[in-house]
């Protein structure tokens, strides 16, 4: 059965560690420890050796242990007189988003992601513009020249160069023959060992000055009379190669990751690198990869977006969905004093706790999870991938992978506990006829 | 539990049942023959002149999956004017060309439909087609696996592989995806996109792979005969929206060399070029091509005017007409060496002359084909307009005097270009029951829906007649969802969910020896991540399946 036997070793398991979600990790256990991890970064491997060490601590209600059930008839009394609820965090599973939407509805709650800056920069240009994106198997198989912009994309992402840009078999792209831009703060004397060794092409340059350089780019391959050399000779002549090359190239690659972008509307700069994208589109191809989905910001905003209609941000307080990407941000929500209740959800990083605010807070936490302050209610909850079955999606949106189950747990999932919660809600209002899921 | 509906006029075209009145039994969620005389029954409905027929069945509806998810991420426009708030029974959502699955659903149900299909599921995509659909509630859902831009279906058609390696891949992927069909959209030219070819028509070379069209519909549509699939390879045919393309339409049926197929969205692919703007209707070439050949099934995609989104598996299709989006934004996406897909918002004008003459064309069609076992009445939602518009265009069919009002309010120039005025036809109860209930049941092999007989599912709807047709499908009386009432005067009245409806046919499971190296070497996810098993589909995404069996070899 799905939900039943654990294995001494497991194959083909999906780490939920970032956004790239390789699927080829092979883990065995002795007992419940960690033995061994092949094909895992070290990403994956914190990501398994903190889950697998925490335990199953209690529940906290006020600042003392509680039982889960007291746990829940604190949290169902809080969320039945709660005007404006704020959900955040949201860091889960499918089924996990599927229960808190649910729950959600009930309240009358407002919903947001804990990374939905980043996650805005991107979609405000899908929602404004719309975009021409790929997806990692074709850059892997088809591109034959890749501008990745930035830098934080090689930590955030760390077998990108291995899985997607220098993979051992491609099927269009010969050995040797892709070519890889750097577009960002690099310097030729601190290029990591594994990027050196895919002979990247460098355009460096403070992330400051990328929107120009993008800018300029466009300006070249529309033929438009702009100076080159307003960013400097060098750069100049480096960005006047780069129009020829992606002009010429049979299948070309944008790439970035929104979260290194945080300035104020950085979604201006993303719509810079998308329609460079669109643009090369009229006359050969090209498409952009946004890398994200760390932290299940794409998997919780699919969810939304097909049981609401609208992503994230969005909310239910007036009885149907109402979206607004400006107003509806967690931070501003808490900061404006607009939300006397804040759900906190946070399964996959005991790093993640809730903001401090003066709020009343009820955290559906990782088992690691530690605190400054407690908060009102504490639910300690399974890790998906470690302690239940799950579905995450990766970063193209695609790509929605099976999460396995590792060990045998006591921790109720996330979906556990908002379907209880939505179950003793109901049946507060006098109302049990209702189908949960319909 | 025993239920009578007791004295309605019945419309059963699988049993020939036209218009008499009958009483309908039903026992827990079937429908059953009449009860031994002294047997309790639980509950009678008095339906004195009302019109029973089986539930619904939309056998083309994109109601799930991931370009359905970027059209409602790019627009919030099509959710505002359109919310649906919560009740004490039923979840908030809302949206009009590219609804909240929630708000399909319960939409669909309150007109009377009982499931529906998503025609286009990529297969790495189809995990995610499932979830939504799990959270489609009232409705029995299923969907077609899209193969013929797949590398490596091209791959192994390139290298002149058997016949039976094209059937092993097919049957196995209609495992590992939870499909109930295969389809292909615009055969090999998604791919070719992807090589920078901006046209593939039927027996043009991809530039890669050095195959046609022709050689993928004729491979495909053979492995899907052998395999006894009932449902006929579902075509989306090459050069959609291209004046001229009847011929590429007309090529594609001869491509299936007689084996079953079953052209879709036929309206988008029916156009001449003749007149002083070189765009035509070519519906009666078209239609007598249906009608003289008994192996081809169609459905319709017809356009009505407003609003929409246009969603597609057929990038090169879509990225070509992005100047038309309205508004003006786009999103086209290529897909894991899979497929790809192209979201462009339409809005159909009927002053304008090409937008009406593509009304009147579908509407020449659905007159023009004779037997409406072999057409189905779809308007590709959303492409060619919501699925909510289905109630006017069963108008439109069924009374004649409408059709010609509308006609004269359309664009003159196209409304003169058009034969509508002179096609006299009105559907009847009987037809229109045959193209929504009987006839996508039987092309579907779903041999226990569509029908009223005893061992058929009780998926019932109950109309009020009077009023204008559109009145009467707009709102059933009531809908019967597994011999549960679930829809009462066009409210919901108790929430349920759906399964999953699948085929299994027999392969040969080495194939996978073929395949996994193949995951192994150029994918970037595993094989075994790639499949979706049936407790995952129970547990997991929320949709147990529910198998039909394969037609009998003959």
């Amino acid at each position: 059965m799905w939900n039943e036997s654990i294995e001494q070793k497991i194959n083909s398991v999906t780490c939920p560690g970032c956004g790239l979600s390789c699927d080829d990790l092979s883990i065995t256990f002795a007992g419940e420890q960690l033995l061994s991890l092949e094909n895992g970064c070290e990403k994956a491997r914190s990501f398994y050796e903190t889950a697998l060490k925490s335990s199953d601590p209690t529940p906290i209600v006020d600042g003392s242990p509680a039982s889960l059930d007291q746990a829940l008839a604190s949290c169902t009394t809080r969320l039945a007189q709660s005007n404006s609820p704020l959900f955040a965090g949201l860091a889960t599973d499918v089924n996990g988003m599927r229960g808190i939407l649910e729950l959600g509805d009930l309240c009358g709650a407002t919903l947001d992601h804990l990374n939905g800056d980043a996650m805005f920069r991107n979609l405000r240009v899908l929602q404004d513009n719309g975009w021409f994106t790929t997806t990692f198997s074709e850059v892997r198989n088809r591109a034959d020249l890749v501008v990745l912009i930035g830098k934080q994309w090689f930590d955030g992402f760390p077998r990108l160069v291995e899985r997607v840009l220098n993979p051992q078999d491609a099927l269009f792209v010969e050995a040797g023959q892709r070519k890889i831009v750097l577009l960002g703060p690099w310097s030729p004397d601190s290029l990591p060992e594994d990027l050196a060794s895919i002979n990247p092409l460098l355009i460096p340059m403070e992330n400051e000055s990328i929107p120009d350089a993008i800018a300029l780019l466009r300006s070249l391959i529309a033929d438009k009379p702009v100076p080159p050399t307003r960013l400097g000779e060098q750069t100049g002549e480096l960005l006047i190669g780069l129009a020829s090359q992606l002009q010429q190239a049979n299948y070309s690659v944008i790439s970035w990751s929104a979260a290194e972008f945080d300035v104020p509307h950085a979604e201006l700069s993303i719509l810079g690198f998308v329609e460079l994208a669109k643009t090369l589109n009229e006359k050969c191809r090209s498409a952009a990869l946004p890398l994200a989905g760390t932290l299940a910001d794409i998997t919780s905003n699919q969810v939304t977006t097909w049981q609401l209609g609208y992503p994230l941000r969005t909310r239910l307080q007036r009885g149907y969905p109402e979206h607004d990407p400006i107003l509806n941000r967690w931070q501003g929500l808490i900061a404006r004093g607009e939300s006397d209740l804040l759900l906190w959800t946070s399964s996959l990083s005991p790093l993640t706790p809730p903001p401090d605010s003066e709020i009343p807070t009820i955290v559906l936490g990782h088992p690691g999870m530690s605190f400054k302050t407690p908060p009102s209610v504490y639910i300690p909850v399974g890790i998906p991938g470690i302690d239940h079955h799950g579905h995450w999606y990766r970063s193209d949106a695609v790509c929605p992978l099976p999460l396995s189950k590792l060990r045998r747990s006591k921790l109720p999932s996330v979906a556990d506990i908002a379907n209880l919660l939505s179950r003793q809600l109901l049946t507060a209002s006098g109302v049990s006829e209702r189908g949960v899921r319909c | 539990m025993l239920i009578k509906l007791a004295g309605a006029t019945v419309y059963d075209p699988a049993n020939n049942i036209d218009g008499e009145i009958r009483d309908i039994y039903i026992r827990d969620d079937k429908i059953v023959a009449t009860p031994q005389t002294g047997e309790t029954i639980h509950q009678t409905y008095a339906l004195d002149g009302k019109i029973v027929m089986a539930g619904a069945i939309d056998l083309h509806t994109h109601i799930g999956g991931g370009k359905v998810n970027i059209a409602r991420t790019m627009l919030p426009e099509d959710q505002r004017g359109s919310a649906r708030a919560r009740t004490e029974l039923t979840r908030s959502g809302g949206g009009h060309a590219a609804p909240s699955t929630l708000s399909a659903g319960y939409r669909y149900a309150e007109m009377g439909y009982t499931s529906c299909f998503e025609p286009a599921i990529l297969p790495v995509n189809a995990r995610q087609a499932h979830m939504e659909m799990a959270d489609t509630p009232m409705l029995d859902t299923g969907g077609y696996a899209m193969l013929g831009n797949d590398d490596l279906l091209l791959q192994l058609i390139a290298e002149g592989a058997e016949q039976q390696t094209i059937n092993d891949y097919v049957g196995w992927i209609l495992k590992a995806t939870q499909c109930i069909g295969i389809k292909v959209v615009n055969p090999g030219g998604i791919s070719a996109f992807k090589f920078n070819q901006r046209a593939l028509d039927v027996d043009d070379l991809h530039s890669h792979y050095q195959i046609s069209p022709r050689d993928i519909v004729r491979k495909l549509s053979r492995a899907l005969n052998e395999l006894s699939v009932p449902h006929p390879l579902h075509v989306h045919a090459s050069n959609l929206g291209v004046p001229g393309n009847y011929r590429s339409t007309l090529a594609t049926m001869d491509a299936a060399e007689g084996f079953p197929i079953h052209l879709t969205h036929i309206q988008f692919h029916s156009y001449g070029t003749e007149g002083d703007r070189h765009f035509s209707s070519a519906a009666a070439d078209i239609a007598e091509a249906v009608n003289s050949r008994t192996n081809i099934s169609i459905d319709v995609g017809q356009v009505m005017f407003g609003q929409t989104v246009t969603v597609s598996g057929d990038v090169m299709a879509q990225h070509a007409n992005h100047r038309h989006a309205h508004p003006n934004k786009w999103t086209c996406m290529d897909i894991e060496c899979d497929a790809g897909c192209g979201v462009v918002p339409f809005r159909y004008r009927d002053k304008n002359f090409v937008n009406a003459l593509q009304w009147a064309i579908g509407l020449e069609l659905f007159l023009m084909v004779d037997d409406p076992w072999r057409i189905f009445l779809t308007t590709d939602h959303p492409n060619g307009a919501p699925f909510t518009s289905y109630p006017h265009l069963i108008r439109l069919l069924m009374e004649r005097s409408f059709r010609n009002d509308l006609l004269s309010q359309i664009n003159p120039d196209a409304a003169a270009a058009s034969h509508l005025q002179s096609l006299d036809r009105e559907y009847s109860l009987y037809e229109i029951a045959i193209m929504t209930r009987a006839a996508p049941a039987r092309i579907l092999g779903m041999t226990d829906r569509g029908q009223l007989g005893p061992g058929a599912m009780a998926d019932i709807t109950v109309y009020h007649p009077g009023g204008d047709p559109e009145q009467m499908f707009e709102r059933p009386m009531l809908v019967f969802k597994a011999g549960q009432p679930i829809v009462e005067e066009g409210r919901i009245s108790q929430p349920v969910a759906g399964k999953t409806q699948v085929i299994r046919p027999e392969f040969d499971e080495d194939i996978e020896k073929r395949i996994k190296p193949w995951f192994d070497r150029y994918q970037t996810t595993a094989m075994e991540n790639f499949i979706i098993s049936d407790d995952e589909m129970a547990e997991g995404i929320g949709s147990p399946i529910n198998i039909h069996p394969c037609r009998q070899s003959s």
